[in-house]
């Protein structure tokens, strides 16, 4: 390819500086220091998803159904994304709807302008798969070995629908007469409607999982009988025994827990409610509560002993029923419920004030003397927190003041009993459940096939950062939230207070994705590299080594930081 | 049938009454330019407007960039040109000042650039108005300059400009005068877009930049070589003024008009030849025909082509005559009007040498009209040999 050249005269120049013969033996790579790799890493929303959601990978695909224009490839894509979701959760309109999306709340894009609406997107996935009845992807092979699961609430319906992935057909024992655990009892209907969340249920139990309902391990059959007969055993009871107010007047009638009010609400039993409820509590369940006592026509006031600031419910739930003109009383305690045979006529509270921080970092909240005050109420709903019971539990297995004790991957003190879920972390939420049940799976699946269980060490993972995107790509775009009922249809009954995306709506919103870490094919280092260096292959890059000088500005210009600049070493 | 004949014609062809900027815009749209890249100054806005407007609607199909400065118009020109692209530029005064480092490049790189350029005083004290210094700044260059006298010559010569520019592999800058021409309408005769395209068909360069055949473009030249590539820009200079007499004999064959690189007017006999270049020429024209009606042997020189200055061409006409009146609308200052230097050095070692008069008028815009030229023609019959080295004409003294 080299050709020597002399140029002796004017005659055997070219007509101005440029080189006679090719460029291309001379391998500019050999310059380079530094060398670009594509990398993609872990974007915050993925990383914060306690069920290890590919989120950034079904906005993708949502993206991508949007290039595509016929109704056919919307379809192939909203399909692959359904898939993408369900491999790590089997509840994907249920989390579109109740998950408190630490997604959102670590999205880079909050940084920026807004963090995007990821569960409404998770939601129209959700919903387009059940519309389309599709069917959760399984192992064929089936394999002889017995696993029972104590609870068919979220956490051991997740290990169910993970044993079932890979090929085992574990038997679910259930207490109640229904699956769903707080899910089925403690969610009221506007929030989760009943369909969409027996729907994904279904699909679990169509894969092949045995379920007995109505057996309550420690009053129906004992742990140790179970224990005998199984290879391996996953307990994922929750947490249902709900704290008492510890105050006088607690036993008239009239006041109900808030679980079993919801509980009650949610399987049509009648309730017997004054006009005028105290709900007592700030957090979820409290919330629930409330607007449910508002939806049955009567007037609930929630009294909570700190401020907004400090509730526990998630925020929407709270602006929501602040919407729906909820009254609050805040800074206040219940101290006694003052009866008329045993009837309940009124609640006397006292006014609290913020002290220190306490060991959750929230101020503690202290009673200012000689501020007691009355309230004219009929029914007094605690809703002050759950703890599990443990009292089916077989001497030997370890617990704490929380829950049952185990390691991250739901591994108990004794070989062949895991663990996961509210009874082992005490009350948390629907997507830390389905996280730590689809973890414990993984454990016990690793218990059968080798006899032990043995968690992977975890990786050292590169979690994206605001500051490594190069915002100069973005464009300020406002987050799109989706339709709500209007107020005075919420009021009359549980129709669903927020309304589903329309394709156009899922399609701009996923858009607003920044694609942290994850390479989405914008041509950038394609465009940018001065060499040339960049090739296209089946539609995403290489690089041509021989030729990249290890400029870095492919790296600089990558708008997502999904390539790494690494030192060359030669 | 009638309305596509009539669609056919466009408004682009037969004769036309328009404006001197209209015309470089008609010129290069004729021409089939495929990148424009300009930044806007008055008095020159007024083509790439039209420009703008002709790639918008679809009837030139170029590629128009817009940039931040007259300096990245002329750094896209060049990127466009070393691609094989037929690229055209315009500007004025400050704006190819500003084009200064570029238009050195352009040259060195040997891209058959196209830029009109038209003629505005250089500020402070600010004026938008017509004086050759802008584009004699950069006579050094490497690249050719036109200097026009009419609305149709500029389009004709924006034509020739492309064949000459790109039969040399040099620049070529055509030169007008602000509002006397840039913003004066005339009838000008539209060429039409058959014979141009055959005139001037697609630009084929031998070499360019294209992936498919790699090579490396301005590297470094070390003294070994950098040399002879000086060497090759002058041979290519002289060989120019060959280019642009064929190019215009080929055109005035085709279309019926010719410029010559220089124009002597009524010079036979002449005892005094006025040498001008520009809107000058036309005023100089009538004074001369009035002159030669009163039987006076007064004749006159257009310089058409400033660079590659056509030396021989000019000792040629003016070496038999005994007075040459050099009128410049330009000033090299500390020296003297430019194209008076040029023919006092054509003339070199020759023994047979006219007396020169240096002239200077009309700087910053300022009217030249018929008596100007005869105050001018009066002071040469009447001295026999220039009294000042510069004599100014016009000056509020």
């Amino acid at each position: 390819m080299t050709k020597i050249l002399n140029l002796r005269t004017a005659r055997d120049l070219p007509r101005w500086a440029i080189s006679l013969g090719t460029t291309l033996y001379n391998k500019t790579g050999t310059w380079r220091n530094f060398r670009p790799v594509y990398e993609n890493k872990i974007p915050p929303c993925n990383h914060a998803c306690p069920a290890n959601e590919k989120i950034q990978g079904y906005l993708d695909l949502i993206i991508q159904s949007a290039a595509g224009r016929t109704s056919a490839s919307l379809q192939k894509k909203y399909t692959q994304a359904w898939f993408l979701l369900t491999e790590d959760n089997p509840f994907p309109a249920v989390c579109g709807r109740v998950c408190f999306h630490p997604c959102e709340t670590a999205c880079n894009r909050g940084f920026y302008d807004e963090s995007l609406a990821i569960h409404n997107i998770e939601r129209f996935i959700g919903d387009y798969g059940l519309s389309k009845k599709l069917k959760l992807k399984t192992k064929k092979l089936k394999k002889r070995k017995k696993i029972a699961i104590i609870g068919g609430g979220p956490a051991g319906l997740s290990a169910a629908y993970f044993l079932a992935q890979n090929g085992y057909r574990p038997t679910i024992f259930e207490a109640d007469k229904q699956l769903g655990g707080l899910l089925a009892s403690g969610i009221p209907a506007y929030r989760l409607p009943k369909n969409i969340l027996q729907q994904e249920i279904n699909a679990i139990i169509r894969l092949g999982v045995e379920v007995k309902t109505n057996v309550r391990i420690g009053r129906d059959k004992l742990l140790e009988n179970i224990l005998n007969n199984h290879d391996a055993v996953f307990i994922a009871t929750g947490a249902h025994q709900e704290r008492t107010l510890n105050i006088t007047g607690e036993d008239a009638i009239g006041v109900i827990p808030a679980l079993k009010f919801l509980s009650d609400l949610n399987t049509g039993r009648k309730i017997k409610l004054g006009q005028k409820v105290a709900v007592i509590g700030g957090g979820n369940a409290a919330m629930d509560a409330a607007r449910s006592i508002l939806r049955l026509g009567k007037e609930p006031i929630v009294i909570y002993r700190r401020t907004k600031n400090e509730m526990p419910a998630i925020l929407d739930e709270i602006n929501d029923a602040e919407e729906e003109k909820i009254k609050f009383i805040f800074l206040a305690a219940p101290v006694k419920i003052i009866t008329m045979n045993n009837k309940i006529v009124a609640l006397e509270c006292v006014k609290m004030k913020l002290g220190k921080p306490d060991a959750s970092g929230r101020r503690t909240p202290l009673p200012v003397k000689d501020s007691n005050f009355k309230i004219k109420v009929d029914n007094v709903i605690p809703a002050i927190g759950e703890q599990p019971d443990f009292s089916f539990l077989t001497a030997g297995i370890k617990t704490t003041d929380r829950g049952i004790q185990t390691d991250e991957f739901g591994i108990t003190n004794i070989p062949g009993i895991f663990a996961a879920g509210d009874c082992v972390t005490g009350p948390r939420t629907v997507v830390e459940a389905i996280g730590a049940g689809k973890k414990a799976a993984d454990a016990l699946i690793k218990y059968l096939q080798k006899g032990k269980a043995v968690p992977e060490a975890e990786q050292d993972e590169k979690v994206v950062q605001f500051e490594q995107l190069n915002q100069n790509y973005f464009e300020p775009t406002p987050r799109l939230w989706p339709e709500k009922l209007n107020i005075q249809k919420r009021n009359k009954g549980f129709k669903e207070v927020y309304q589903p995306y329309s394709g156009k709506e899922v399609e701009t919103e996923s858009k607003r994705c920044f694609s942290c870490g994850v390479c989405n094919r914008c041509d950038n280092c394609f465009v940018f590299c001065p060499d040339m260096a960049v090739l296209k292959k089946n539609s995403y890059y290489e690089y041509n080594y021989d030729y990249c000088k290890g400029c870095g500005i492919c790296v600089l210009e990558c708008p997502r930081y999904a390539i790494s600049l690494i030192e060359e070493k030669r | 049938m009638m309305k596509k004949a009539r669609k056919n014609r466009s408004a682009f062809s037969g004769k036309q009454v328009i404006s001197g900027n209209h015309a470089v815009s008609y010129g290069v749209m004729l021409a089939r330019a495929q990148v424009i890249s300009a930044y806007p100054i008055t008095p020159q806005t007024q083509i790439v407007e039209m420009l703008s407007e002709l790639c918008a609607s679809g009837q030139l199909k170029a590629k128009f960039i817009k940039v931040e400065s007259e300096h990245s118009a002329m750094a896209a020109c060049i990127g466009a040109s070393i691609t094989g692209a037929r690229t055209f530029t315009a500007t004025s005064s400050q704006g190819l000042a500003l084009m200064h480092e570029l238009i050195h490049w352009a040259a060195n790189a040997r891209l058959p650039i196209v830029l009109a350029d038209v003629n505005r005083a250089m500020g402070p004290g600010w004026s938008i108005w017509t004086d050759q210094n802008d584009s004699l700044s950069q006579r050094d260059t490497g690249w050719l300059q036109f200097y026009c006298e009419s609305n149709q010559e500029v389009i004709d010569t924006i034509i020739q400009a492309f064949k000459i520019a790109e039969t040399v592999y040099l620049p070529v800058m055509v030169v007008l005068d602000a509002f006397f021409l840039s913003h004066t309408s005339e009838p000008v005769e539209i060429p039409p877009v058959k014979l141009v395209d055959k005139y001037l068909p697609s630009f084929k360069p031998d070499i360019k930049m294209d992936i498919k055949s790699s090579h490396a473009f301005g590297g470094l030249t070390t003294p070994e070589y950098n040399f002879e590539l000086k060497y090759k820009m002058q041979m290519a200079m002289e060989e120019s003024i060959k280019v642009a007499k064929k190019v215009d004999r080929d055109f005035k064959k085709l279309f019926g008009r010719g410029y010559g690189v220089i124009e002597p007017y009524r010079c036979q006999d002449a005892e005094i030849i006025l040498v001008t270049s520009a809107t000058i020429t036309s005023t100089s024209r009538e004074v001369i025909d009035d002159l030669r009606r009163r039987n006076q042997k007064i004749g006159l020189l257009k310089i058409r082509m400033f660079r590659p200055f056509p030396a021989r061409e000019v000792v040629a006409v003016l070496k038999n005559t005994g007075k040459v009146a050099v009128i410049d609308r330009n000033i090299s200052y500390g020296a003297g009007g430019i194209f008076c230097q040029e023919i006092k050095s054509a003339f070199g070692n020759q023994t047979n040498r006219p007396v020169i008069f240096n002239f200077i008028t009309g700087l910053g815009g300022r009217d030249v009209t018929p008596q100007t030229i005869m105050e001018i023609v009066n002071y040469t019959k009447k001295n026999k040999y220039p009294k000042e080295p510069i004599i100014w004409i016009g000056l509020k003294k």
